[in-house]
């Protein structure tokens, strides 16, 4: 007897799949190869991989702050009633309607959980060489967790823990709330 | 500090082409865009960086598409198709001229997004030879590394398209008869 | 009949403004106006969370005057999306969620030109807002 978070796990599966079925699409190859672009670039103007690593993040924050609107918007999302439920709306219609892969979720608790991808558009034919292997390649991914989670009231840290980059067998991504944060309305002419 | 690609393994390479979101697409050329911008002060200069930009993403896109293709014959279709699937009209022989080729494109992909922007971004699309106004890049720079060099120029037709004007070396044209 | 469409952010800015039917005022006027409308719904807002009956929550959808109506449209990103019609008008949430799926979120967030938390002036946005409108008006009659 499926359990009723068994059955929203499904019922989300099925909404990403129908939402990433309905909209327009490009090759994954020129989403690669446009990335693999940028991140030589910040490698270029920043010349080092930490700084390069903490631009990447930066980036995907400046991403996930405007993509969260396309998520509400076209997979008409109700409001989350558990931080392990809104791990299961970003790994099953998040990822899957933008980059059309399947995410799974594990360890998940009221104030954490792990994202596993054994698909990764963005390093599609991409090798780290020597003196690049600390880039966190996919750190992109988390800047748009924090960007997107933070419009909704929700401050976390992402951190990449694995990457088939760096040789490991998924690439696994760990979101850890900080702090939920409450409307506030300041009128500033008093 | 050059990023190298992994040999795909046939496979891969034979495995039908995955697609992700346009928006997805569209979302992180935006970023690109922004990011360009902070490191650049004239419209000039963020055309030039778009366009440099282009050059690395077009060499890598040809090294695929021959590896797909398996010959280094005219890539030019091929390439263009799946990179850019649908998106790219037509490839047509400019009337009264053996050397130049026009690509039609009626909503360039990379300028779906962008409204009113004083620079046109498909300059990211071609592939860098200068003096080209917006839109050289991706595709000068493919067609060179595919033996055929080239010049490639964009222009906006009546209908609002972007026309990608390919003027292909003499020495393309000689080698082509040579070789009928 | 359209009176006036605001877009608000989480923090009170005013993103978007557009009026067919109201007096004409001063610009200090009307951003009074503004701050007012904002600071009416906020406040709206938490008392329909506080009155609501025991086990539902719910939001506020749209209050009504002797003459007009105001229907009100809120994202979890925090954007607000108020219209104000005619009486006659039925419930248009939906068609203010459709305003922002596929205006807003279509020509806005994918722009790099418009900047999040300021005013929109991007054209496309304004003139798909426009049309949009105009099909509204001809439909309601």
């Amino acid at each position: 007897m499926a359990s009723e978070a068994e059955r929203k796990k499904v019922a989300l599966r099925r909404l990403g799949d129908a939402t990433f079925s309905k909209v327009d699409k490009v090759s994954a190859e020129l989403f690669s190869l446009t990335y693999g672009a940028v991140v030589t670039q910040l490698l270029k103007d920043y010349e080092d991989v930490a700084a390069a690593n903490v631009q990447l993040e930066k980036m995907g924050y400046n991403m996930g702050v405007r993509m969260v609107d396309e998520l509400l918007a076209k997979a008409s999302l109700a409001q989350c009633a558990s931080f392990s439920e809104t791990a299961e709306v970003v790994a099953k219609v998040g990822f899957k309607m933008f980059l059309g892969v399947n995410v799974e979720v594990a360890a998940a608790t009221s104030s954490e959980f792990r994202l596993l991808l054994s698909e990764n558009p963005l390093a599609e034919f991409v090798e780290l060489p020597e003196e690049c292997s600390k880039l966190e390649y996919s750190g992109l991914l988390c800047g748009v967790l924090r960007g997107a989670l933070e419009m909704v009231q929700m401050r976390v840290e992402c951190s990449l823990l694995r990457d088939t980059l760096w040789g490991d067998e998924v690439t696994e991504i760990r979101v850890l709330l900080k702090e939920r944060l409450v409307e506030e309305f300041v009128d500033d002419d008093e | 500090m050059l990023k190298l690609r992994r040999p795909p393994c046939f496979s891969q390479l034979c495995a039908a082409q995955r697609v992700v979101s346009q928006s997805a697409f569209a979302f992180l050329f935006s970023e690109m865009i922004q990011y360009s911008q902070t490191r650049v002060n004239t419209a000039d200069e963020l055309i030039a960086k778009l366009e440099d930009a282009g050059v690395g993403v077009g060499r890598r896109a040809l090294e695929l598409a021959c590896w797909r293709e398996r010959s280094s014959k005219r890539e030019t279709r091929a390439l263009w198709k799946s990179l850019f699937g649908a998106h790219a009209d037509s490839l047509q022989k400019v009337q009264d001229s053996d050397d130049e080729f026009m690509i039609v494109e009626k909503e360039p992909l990379v300028n779906a997004f962008i409204s009113s922007a004083p620079v046109n971004c498909a300059a990211f699309v071609a592939g860098g030879r200068t003096p080209s106004p917006p839109e050289s890049g991706r595709l000068g720079r493919r067609l060179a590394a595919a033996q055929f060099p080239a010049e490639v120029s964009a222009h906006d037709n009546e209908e609002g398209a972007t026309v990608l004007l390919i003027k292909f070396a003499p020495e393309v044209l000689e080698r082509e008869k040579r070789q009928a | 009949m359209l009176h006036s469409f605001h877009i608000f952010n989480r923090k009170g800015d005013l993103l978007f403004y557009k009026e067919w039917a109201r007096a004409p005022r001063s610009a200090k006027a009307m951003a009074d106006d503004h701050k007012l409308m904002f600071g009416f719904l906020f406040s709206l807002k938490q008392l329909v969370n506080k009155m609501a009956p025991r086990g539902s929550g719910g939001g506020l959808h749209a209050c009504s005057t002797s003459t007009y109506k105001l229907h009100y449209f809120e994202t979890a990103s925090g954007l607000r999306f108020v219209l104000c019609t005619g009486l006659a008008a039925g419930d248009l949430r939906e068609t203010l969620r459709r305003l922002y799926a596929d205006i807003y979120v279509e020509t806005l967030t994918k722009n790099p030109l418009h900047r999040l938390d300021e005013p929109i002036t991007c054209k496309s946005f304004e003139q798909a807002v426009d049309a949009f409108f105009a099909s509204l008006q001809q439909g309601q009659g």
